[in-house]
């Protein structure tokens, strides 16, 4: 067993002032560090405040500023607290930009999809073979419009039967006749 | 604790892993959870195990190394907090609360999601020292097809893969079955139209050959093949024998062919009448099935699919019924029976040259079924451009208040410019390869043509064997033998269109109401109002509970009132307990009996709800005040109006009761639709009625007054009144305030403010507010009432 005694705040201690929960707080280098506690578990520690255990971070904008403006959270029992949000994380050190990056990768189990070997219709359902970041998968998706939904102007996100969600960032990417083959069904 | 195998929490520890573990002196045989995750932390696919032995709970991989250790992380039971799982995107975590702080332990694709949540129930029952069963009644999985194994999209849908299309043909084709008498009457129908068909071409040859060609006057004796001629030209030469043969033989075929043409237009009209007969007989059955099941189908199924859909489906994909008669009769076998009966005549007339004619089959074949391959999806893009358009339209018009409000015109203008260049660009697509593929089908229709002029011409010129009477009535029989070749490279893509027209009908009907009534129901004749929820559990989606372990009783002829911050599960509750979801875990019943299997009817007749959202149907203040009572009386209904407060307002239209309101309630104005369907709650006259912040959009004079009405009406019934103004809950017997899905506080006005907490904190917000008399002046006026 480790010992994850490491002085992290408890959730909820802290931020609790009225004016806090409705005010935007920006992060800086200058005011936070971003580092890994006991047992892996992300931590940021605030200047003049402590350490925060317990971190998990998201996008604000994922398509538009996939690069900025991400929220870092602390998880309590049932109610999560924002710490702060950092407006662009090429400001920060590589080592602590670098966990937040590997922290959202955890968070956003997204496969990015970067050719389309066949897509078929069967049982009203599509059945796609791709090749992807994390490497070449077949699944099967629902063929309905909540399933297959915009990702900015010219990209989509496909969501399987599982709720796996596959991302293809820009269409015009694909070769012609992929991008004719995925038109044929996903013409939305 | 008991060690049953189970496929997924259970698993045989691969051997690698295993002989890695018992290096390190851990006996694998000792792990009593074992579940396979496909995650790493780092978010890269990599088998983990969740172990967990008598002591701890260990994260393992088979090792990279020979000498690597195989454990990622090892915690102690005593020095474990609360184990959960947290939902991320496309996936989530185990997490463990350790020292005060959640680590994540382990990472899962939402494919295991179902695993991980039930591996983590386990969990918290062995850390709290409950005991733990683990078996393979665990692997069953309500989102896997018991048939098949295929993954459904929720709990109870339908295994697409197991409806196959071939059982969907079957099922129409029965489904058709009334209609059978019908469906002979028409073949025979059809077949005299094309019998008919048949006819005109070989009369225009005998014309040319027999008639027209033949100079008048040379004598030759006039041979007909027809039925009637010769009786019919001997006896009109009998009395007129000046009268040149030929003439009489022109009018006699030009009479036989207009004959035809009336018999065919008469035969075509009966079809027609009998085709929209079926087929409007069918749609309209169909309809009524479609429309019983739907009012069967539970609100999860509504929470679940998007109401335009269904409505296209009840409107549009049951017309894909009639057109399959449509199609059936006068497509498909219209058709392919034209195809082979004008391959018949042309072969008949000159056989080589139907053999030229066919030069052309394979390219009118291959380009229609290339069109309808590639291009008819194009269309699709049309139809979602016309639909974006629509919607972005009907936005913009519903919400032209708020566009003026914030000068957005010339914003809204450009989105609507938008959606409309789609359509204009899409529509260019599909009609510039239309007009494209028209020219080259009828350049090749035009070249089997000229084909047949420049080998059947020869023959004629050359007196081969073939008249020029038969070279025209070939070039007649071609016209009709090239039209179905074109339709018939259409059939795959017709027999797919209709088939999954037909599926998604079926689908609805065939979907099983997730509420069903209990099979053998009991009665609830006289309801008496005792309601308990047992230790309820529900969540609207998978891994997350709105409830969690609420437990409360409420006694007949109590007034219990419920707060909370948003989200925090009161209208969940109602939800449950008027039966339009059913609890996951725990049960809820109502005088004594599970609500599961009380007579839906009887339970729904004992619940009156008025909802925050007063939906009103089209149609006069009088029907729907009336919509659940319809034995209702005028008196009653005047009185249910007077009590909650709307009957001034409703006089005060020229047409009163009788006035005609529009689509939710359109006409009248918030308060007054939550009034209205508060009336119409208190004349359903329900032994518990529950108001959903029932006097939300009321001002506070009106709410006073239909406060006051509620409290003489709920004398004697069950109330539960979910409130946001927590003023009108001070009368309640007992306020339950919940928070994140649990009951925290429990007790009357008075003494959840002597509690000082979240109750507390309301009011105070809430007088701070409104500048009423503090919190402590409530308090204060509490303990002179005391005294």
């Amino acid at each position: 067993m480790s010992d994850a005694k490491d002085g992290a705040r408890a959730p909820g201690a802290g931020r609790s002032g009225g004016a806090e929960r409705t005010q935007i707080r920006f992060l800086t280098p200058e005011d936070c560090r971003i580092h890994l506690g006991n047992l892996g578990a992300l931590h940021v520690t605030m200047k003049n405040e402590g350490i925060y255990g317990g971190i998990y971070t998201a996008y604000a904008f994922p398509v538009a500023y996939p690069n900025g403006y991400i929220s870092i959270v602390q998880t309590a029992g049932d109610q999560d607290t924002e710490l702060g949000v950092i407006r662009d994380l090429s400001e920060f050190p590589e080592g602590d930009a670098a966990l937040v990056r590997q922290a959202l990768e955890r968070r956003y189990f997204v496969h990015t999809i970067t050719r389309l070997k066949s897509i078929a219709m069967r049982f009203n359902m599509l059945f796609l073979e791709v090749s992807t970041d994390k490497g070449d998968l077949s699944f099967f998706m629902r063929w309905a419009q909540d399933r297959a939904v915009d990702y900015g102007q010219r990209g989509k996100v496909l969501i399987d039967v599982d709720d796996n969600r596959y991302l293809l960032p820009d269409l015009d990417r694909l070769p012609a006749k992929e991008r004719v083959d995925f038109q044929r069904f996903i013409y939305w | 604790m008991a060690t049953q195998r189970s496929a997924l929490l259970n698993r045989e520890i691969p051997a690698e892993l295993a002989r890695a573990l018992a290096r390190e002196g851990r006996d694998p045989a000792s792990f009593w959870l074992s579940a396979e995750t496909d995650l790493n932390l780092s978010g890269k696919y990599e088998p983990v195990y969740l172990l967990a032995g008598a002591d701890a709970v260990l994260v393992a991989s088979p090792p990279r190394g020979d000498h690597a250790s195989p454990v990622r992380l090892s915690l102690a039971k005593k020095d474990l907090g609360e184990v959960r799982t947290r939902q991320g995107i496309g996936g989530g975590f185990v997490e463990a609360l350790v020292d005060g702080v959640y680590v994540e332990i382990l990472a899962y694709s939402n494919a295991r999601a179902d695993t991980f949540h039930k591996a983590v129930k386990k969990l918290e029952d062995w850390r709290k020292g409950r005991e733990v069963f683990v078996g393979p009644e665990d692997d069953e999985d309500p989102r896997k097809c018991p048939r098949c194994g295929m993954a459904l999209e929720f709990k109870g849908d339908l295994c697409r893969r197991c409806i196959n299309q071939g059982a969907v043909a079957s099922r129409v084709l029965k489904l058709m079955r009334p209609y059978a008498g019908y469906a002979a009457i028409m073949l025979s129908v059809l077949l005299v139209i094309l019998a008919l068909q048949m006819v005109p071409p070989r009369l225009v040859g005998m014309l040319v050959d027999n008639v027209v060609s033949v100079k008048a006057g040379s004598g030759q004796m006039l041979r007909l093949p027809l039925p009637f001629w010769d009786a019919f030209s001997q006896a009109v030469l009998a009395s007129n024998p000046d009268m040149d043969v030929h003439v009489l033989g022109l009018l006699f075929l030009v009479g036989v062919l207009f004959l035809t043409q009336l018999l065919m237009g008469f035969m075509n009209m009966i079809n027609g009448r009998l085709v929209s007969f079926v087929g409007t007989q069918i749609t309209s059955d169909l309809r009524k099935q479609l429309f019983h099941r739907l009012n069967q189908l539970s609100v999860d199924y509504y929470d679940r699919h998007n109401v335009g859909t269904l409505v296209s489906r009840v409107s549009y994909d049951t017309e894909a019924m009639k057109d399959f008669v449509r199609q059936a009769i006068q497509g498909l076998l219209a058709q392919m029976l034209v195809l082979v009966v004008t391959g018949v005549m042309l072969f008949s007339i000159s056989w080589k040259l139907a053999l030229w004619t066919l030069l052309p089959a394979p390219i009118v074949v291959f380009a229609s079924a290339f069109y309808w391959r590639r291009i008819y999806p194009r269309y699709y893009r049309v139809w979602e451009g016309w639909s974006r358009m629509n919607g972005s339209l009907s936005s913009i018009l519903s919400g032209m208040r708020v566009v003026k409000a914030f000068g957005q015109e010339e914003r809204e203008e450009g989105r609507y410019a938008r959606t409309n260049d789609y359509v204009r660009d899409s529509t260019r697509g599909v009609e510039f390869t239309t007009s494209l593929f028209n020219p080259v089908m009828g350049l090749v229709f035009g070249m089997g043509g000229l084909i047949v002029w420049v080998v059947g011409g020869r023959g004629v010129i050359q007196g081969a064997g073939l008249t020029l009477g038969a070279l025209m009535a070939f070039l007649n029989y071609l016209g009709m033998f090239y039209a179905p070749m074109t339709n018939l490279s259409q059939l795959t893509d017709w027999v797919t269109r209709f088939l999954t027209a037909a599926q998604r009908v079926f689908e609805i009907m065939d979907t099983a109401p997730q509420i069903t009534p209990a099979a053998r129901p009991r009665r609830l004749p006289d309801p008496k109002g005792h309601i308990v929820f047992e230790n309820v559990t529900f969540g609207y989606n998978r891994h997350e509970p709105v409830l969690k372990n609420v437990s409360f009783e409420i006694q007949p002829g109590e007034h219990v009132g419920i707060v909370g911050k948003s989200g925090s599960g009161k209208t969940t509750l109602v939800n449950l307990l008027a039966r339009f979801y059913d609890v996951e875990e725990g049960r809820i019943l109502v005088d004594g009996i599970d609500v599961r299997e009380i007579d839906p009817g009887d339970l729904r007749r004992a619940i009156g709800i008025v909802l925050q959202e007063s939906f009103l149907f089209r149609g006069t203040i009088y029907a729907n005040l009336t919509y659940g009572n319809l034995e209702a009386t005028p008196e009653q209904v005047l009185t249910s109006a007077k009590a909650a407060n709307a009957h001034d307002f409703i006089i005060r239209h020229p047409l009163g009761y009788d006035t005609y309101i529009g689509e939710r309630g359109a006409g009248l104005s918030g308060g007054e639709r939550q009034r209205a369907s508060i009336a119409r709650a208190l004349l359903y006259d329900p032994k518990v009625l529950i108001l959903d912040e029932a006097t939300s959009n009321v001002d506070t004079e009106s709410e006073q007054l239909i406060q006051e009405a509620l409290s003489r009406f709920t004398a004697g019934r069950t109330s539960i009144a979910i409130a946001h103004r927590l003023s009108t809950l001070k009368t309640a017997d007992r306020i339950i305030v919940m928070e994140h899905g649990q009951i925290i506080e429990k007790g009357t006005h008075e003494e959840l403010l002597a509690l000082g907490g979240l109750y507390h904190k309301l009011v105070k917000i809430q007088t701070e507010l409104s500048r009423e008399p503090s919190v402590d002046s409530l308090a204060v006026r509490k303990a002179r009432g005391a005294s």
